[in-house]
């Protein structure tokens, strides 16, 4: 391995550790002030089995679009929070993947570039799936 | 505390009346949450992961285990994305490996997340109980090399660039490795995506023996590259789930938080405890869950 394409995946390797730590620690954020929002709310920490308060949509990209939506317009309740909390979490891996298709791109590695693609289509078609 | 009979908890539909789960469980939000650093902790002591030990627990509480299944699929996104981050930074993961072995693991994690949506749940409890039967065969584990020597290449591993190294604090200097068996390696990787999707787990100790034994990684090489593919993994089984309506939200964040505060705990002080302990501590865990699993399966009317 040449010492620019080490320092190149050095690179990638940063990206992705940034990308992993930051989507769990906002999750996790958003998740607990969720839960606080949800008892202060009800008063009760009942889980509710019901469509209202399962993730479900269209497909997860217009889910996640709906859930963004519903925080930066509307009021926020303690399910689009916990909601939101979600969705970066399921987001988390498929950025680690959109990010390494575009280094695979810059670097011309064909080969890898054509694997994290087949990655990124099976994982954005699954997503989209109904 | 009113408690309706498993088949009536087996049976919820959505288009059911708005209906409680704490009307038909014994637990609720905040004891999920408790449950599962409990959870998290021993996962990380023992290596099963949080979700071996949670689906056996919440079913217990008469969760419906597609449920359990489906929120165990999105936490272990968060615990694996919490520690492949700082594997991936000190280079010890070998990213390109795991990006090949991606495309394995995800493709069955799709096929089992689908079967799970559409099977009898009887059929997943005897599952269940047969993989962590599995589990028991990792006790092996310290059988195998932690350098494998004189790896003979193949074509295809070489046409991958599927070699690396890394520092290894214990041996104190750089470890350089060659991987081999890429095709044999990516067939193994579908198995345990596969039970992974249908079952809701890791199947992280099934991910590190095809590593181990077939691909012939170095051992902490495998270990943190299952880690990392076990977040790509979950999220295909988990698009699974999204799409067939059964990812609860009050269900799946307390067991995000949870299992990832104790995965936290566990790992930090898993250097602690001595091997024999956390040997007997993994037999014990696992005999309770089968045993758990077997009698769920069984008594389901």
């Amino acid at each position: 391995m040449s010492e620019v394409s080490g320092k190149r995946e050095e690179t990638l390797d940063l990206s992705i550790s940034y990308i992993l730590i930051v989507g769990v620690i906002a999750s996790v954020l958003f998740e607990i002030v969720g839960i606080f929002g949800y008892y202060y709310s009800n008063r009760d920490l009942s889980i509710v089995f019901a469509p209202d308060f399962a993730l479900r949509g269209s497909n997860f990209f217009a889910y996640a679009a709906q859930t963004i939506q519903a925080l930066l317009f509307r009021k926020w309740t303690s399910i689009s929070v916990l909601a939101f909390g979600l969705v970066l979490l399921i987001i988390t891996p498929y950025v680690r993947v959109v990010v390494s298709v575009a280094y695979f791109g810059l670097a011309r590695n064909v080969k890898y570039l054509l694997i994290t693609l087949f990655v990124l289509t099976t994982l954005t078609a699954s997503l989209l799936l109904h | 505390m009113l408690l309706l009979g498993r088949k009536e908890t087996e049976n919820l539909k959505f288009s059911s009346p708005l209906a409680s789960v704490s009307e038909y469980t014994l637990i609720d939000m905040l004891g999920v949450l408790l449950v599962s650093i409990l959870a998290g902790f021993l996962g990380a002591l023992t290596g099963l992961g949080g979700g071996s030990i949670m689906i056996p627990v919440l079913v217990a509480f008469n969760i419906p285990v597609k449920y359990a299944i489906a929120a165990s699929m999105v936490t272990i996104i968060a615990t694996s994305s919490g520690s492949a981050a700082s594997y991936v930074r000190q280079r010890i993961t070998n990213v390109k490996a795991a990006f090949y072995l991606e495309t394995f693991t995800m493709t069955g994690a799709i096929i089992g997340a689908t079967i799970t949506s559409f099977i009898a749940p009887r059929f997943l409890y005897f599952f269940f109980a047969a993989f962590l039967l599995t589990s028991f065969f990792g006790l092996s584990g310290h059988m195998r090399e932690d350098f494998p020597k004189q790896v003979r290449q193949d074509r295809f591993s070489k046409w991958l660039e599927l070699q690396g190294s890394y520092y290894d604090q214990a041996a104190e200097g750089e470890v350089e490795y060659k991987m081999t068996n890429a095709g044999l390696g990516g067939l193994g990787m579908m198995v345990a995506g596969l039970a992974a999707g249908m079952l809701g787990i890791g199947a992280g100790a099934f991910k590190v023996s095809v590593h181990e034994l077939v691909l012939k990684m170095p051992s902490k090489v495998s270990s943190t590259t299952s880690n990392f593919i076990i977040g790509i993994t979950a999220l295909a089984g988990a698009s699974v789930y999204f799409a067939s309506g059964l990812i609860f939200i009050g269900l799946a964040a307390p067991m995000a938080i949870g299992t990832t505060i104790g995965a936290v705990l566990g790992g930090r002080i898993l250097n602690r405890f001595p091997n024999r302990v956390i040997r007997y501590l993994f037999l014990v865990i696992v005999f309770a869950l089968i045993v758990q699993m077997l009698y769920k399966g069984i008594t389901l009317q």
